[in-house]
């Protein structure tokens, strides 16, 4: 089931709103009895409908979310209680390591280890790999981070099961994140504050995180599949840029969407998740790109992996290392599939030399000609992300950069570019701050009118998202034409 | 009193705010109190109709599948959104079919 989806919004989601909301009362004051206990059925009720909407998408895999929860919950209990003992928590935590990224690696990277073998050697492995659980990455470091953050002492272990069980299968976060840390969350699963402001403003952001997905990314992303499906040789240059600059702002705003949509959910729930996106295509580097985009990824791994391994505090080589390594694996955490670790390498390296060469120097670079260096780096990168095979990538880049003999321009490409030109320009100032600064300034200048134009606006975008999401299952039976 | 006519005030405005979800729960009644349909004119095929229910559907997936394509193709007005989303300004020209 996801978010987009007409089952989500129409009948999953007001269904467990209703359920949740009809427990335990606002009115009640929150240190009473029966707020806390009405608290109390509301989290089993998030649980039951989590668990629900993840075995919804995969019914067997559930069980495989189901163990991980009670193991990680059980180490969690023996990191406390040996709390005097460094040594025997040393150990848990290794068990916990092993059965975390073992499961991760077994779920997502075997198919990835039997092909390369099988490429590499020419040896017929014989060995079937496991489908996907969904969002497998995402709850497997939200679990590490709970147990690490444990042995850190920073955090104190969760005792109730029930709410450990919430952290990890939260719904909103479960499949494409945010990746919630459990420091973050821990004061608020057993207080928060529930009311109609709070509801109101998760249901706009939630409206803003599907219009981002149903209105923009999905209809973007047709012109980005037609560029794909031409032969190499037709592409003309201009039309192979427009293609690529279309996949640039379908896949932020299908991932930023998500990320507002889970913001926004949470917050219809009385939570608060920290931002995942901040405008990642006005960066002004790629260091500054990467604070800006999925945020709560690049931060996890700063946290458990970089500063373990030393950070830059160790010398030039060391630093070399860790960022490789770092970003070898936030390239692999994207996908099992070895152009995902070219694209993490090749961002991993321009930060390298952002640090060590550029950074002065960047300085004194107007301010447009930053902004464009960085997006011009990051919409060459994507090319590596959507092509899994590196040949393709490079014949594309090939075409980007005029290597081949491919046209500059033709009829074609002028016609398509005349049929996206609207969409376009409402990406373009749609991914940059200007709507909000916009919405910002109104707001002071004129709060009433601001008010009643907010509320006709998110009742049109409502109509609209309705009529898309209703279109997108249009589905005639064309077959009596031919 | 001067408590209870703030909360007045307060809850009017946040009561227009939630009008979008007002919609979601109100299009979710239509779809549960109109009759399903058989046979979609606009699409010339029969419409998904409620799945029955089988333990090994929900096993290997294909049971919540039918069910979502039975919500879509049950859904109130169908055939007016379609029309909507085809004919909406901004995006017609966009739209390939």
């Amino acid at each position: 089931m996801v978010f987009s989806s007409l089952f989500f919004t129409f009948a999953f989601l007001p269904v467990t709103l209703i359920l949740y909301y009809s427990l335990g009362g606002s009115f009640i004051p929150r240190t009473a009895r029966p707020w806390i206990l009405g608290l109390y059925l509301r989290n089993i009720v998030l649980l039951a409908a989590s668990l629900f909407f993840y075995a919804w998408g995969e019914p067997a895999y559930v069980i495989l979310m189901c163990i991980s929860i009670m193991i990680n919950y059980c180490i969690g209990y023996f990191l406390d209680k040996n709390s005097t003992s460094r040594q025997k928590q040393k150990l848990f935590l290794i068990i916990s390591l092993v059965f975390n990224l073992g499961c991760l690696a077994y779920f997502k990277y075997f198919g990835m280890l039997i092909s390369t073998i099988t490429t590499v050697s020419g040896w017929n492995l014989n060995a079937a790999a496991p489908a996907l659980p969904i969002g497998i990455s995402f709850y497997t470091f939200q679990a590490l981070s709970y147990v690490i953050d444990l042995y850190r002492g920073k955090i104190k272990s969760q005792k109730s099961p029930i709410l450990f069980a919430l952290y990890i299968s939260m719904f909103p976060q479960l499949v494409a994140g945010p990746i919630v840390n459990y420091a973050d969350i821990e004061s608020q699963l057993v207080d928060r504050r529930m009311n109609l402001r709070k509801f109101s403003s998760g249901l706009r952001r939630f409206l803003c995180g599907l219009a981002k997905k149903v209105l923009l990314a999905n209809n973007i992303g047709l012109l980005w599949s037609e560029v794909k499906a031409m032969p190499g040789t037709e592409i003309s240059v201009l039309m192979a840029w427009a293609g690529i600059i279309a996949f640039t702002l379908q896949i932020y705003f299908d991932f930023s969407g998500y990320s507002d949509m889970a913001i926004g959910l949470g917050k219809m729930f009385g939570f608060h998740f920290k931002e995942n996106f901040k405008y990642p295509y006005v960066s002004q580097s790629i260091s500054e790109f990467w604070r800006r985009w999925h945020i709560s990824l690049g931060s996890w791994f700063k946290e458990y992996v970089y500063i373990p391994l030393g950070g830059n505090r160790e010398g030039k080589w060391k630093l070399l290392r860790n960022i490789l390594i770092v970003w070898f694996l936030t390239g692999l955490w994207h996908g099992a599939s070895w152009n995902f670790v070219i694209w993490g390498l090749y961002f991993g390296t321009l930060i390298l030399i952002e640090r060590l060469f550029l950074h002065k120097r960047m300085k004194r670079w107007p301010k447009a000609v930053r902004i464009i260096y960085s997006l011009l780096l990051v919409v060459i990168g994507w090319v590596f992300f959507e092509f899994t095979n590196l040949t393709d990538a490079l014949n594309y880049l090939g075409i980007l950069l005029g290597a081949g003999d491919n046209v500059l321009i033709d009829v074609q490409t002028i016609a398509k570019l005349e049929q996206y030109t609207v969409l376009y320009l409402i990406c373009i100032i749609a991914a940059t701050p200007l709507p909000k600064k916009l919405a910002l300034s109104l707001i002071r200048i004129q709060c009433n009118i601001y008010k009643i134009a907010a509320n006709v606006y998110y009742c049109i975008l409502m109509f609209f998202l309705t009529a898309y999401m209703v279109g997108s299952t249009y589905n005639p039976f064309i077959y009596f034409r031919f | 009193m001067r408590i209870i006519r703030k909360t007045t005030s307060a809850t009017l405005p946040n009561l227009m705010r939630i009008i979008p979800f007002i919609f979601i729960l109100a299009m979710l009644m239509l779809h549960l109190i109109l009759p399903d349909k058989t046979f979609s004119k606009d699409e010339m095929r029969y419409l998904a109709q409620c799945p029955a229910f089988h333990f090994e559907r929900i096993l290997d997936g294909s049971y919540t599948t039918k069910v979502e394509t039975y919500f879509s193709d049950q859904f109130p007005f169908r055939n007016f959104w379609v029309h909507i989303q085809k004919k909406s300004p901004i995006f017609t020209t966009l739209l390939v079919y």
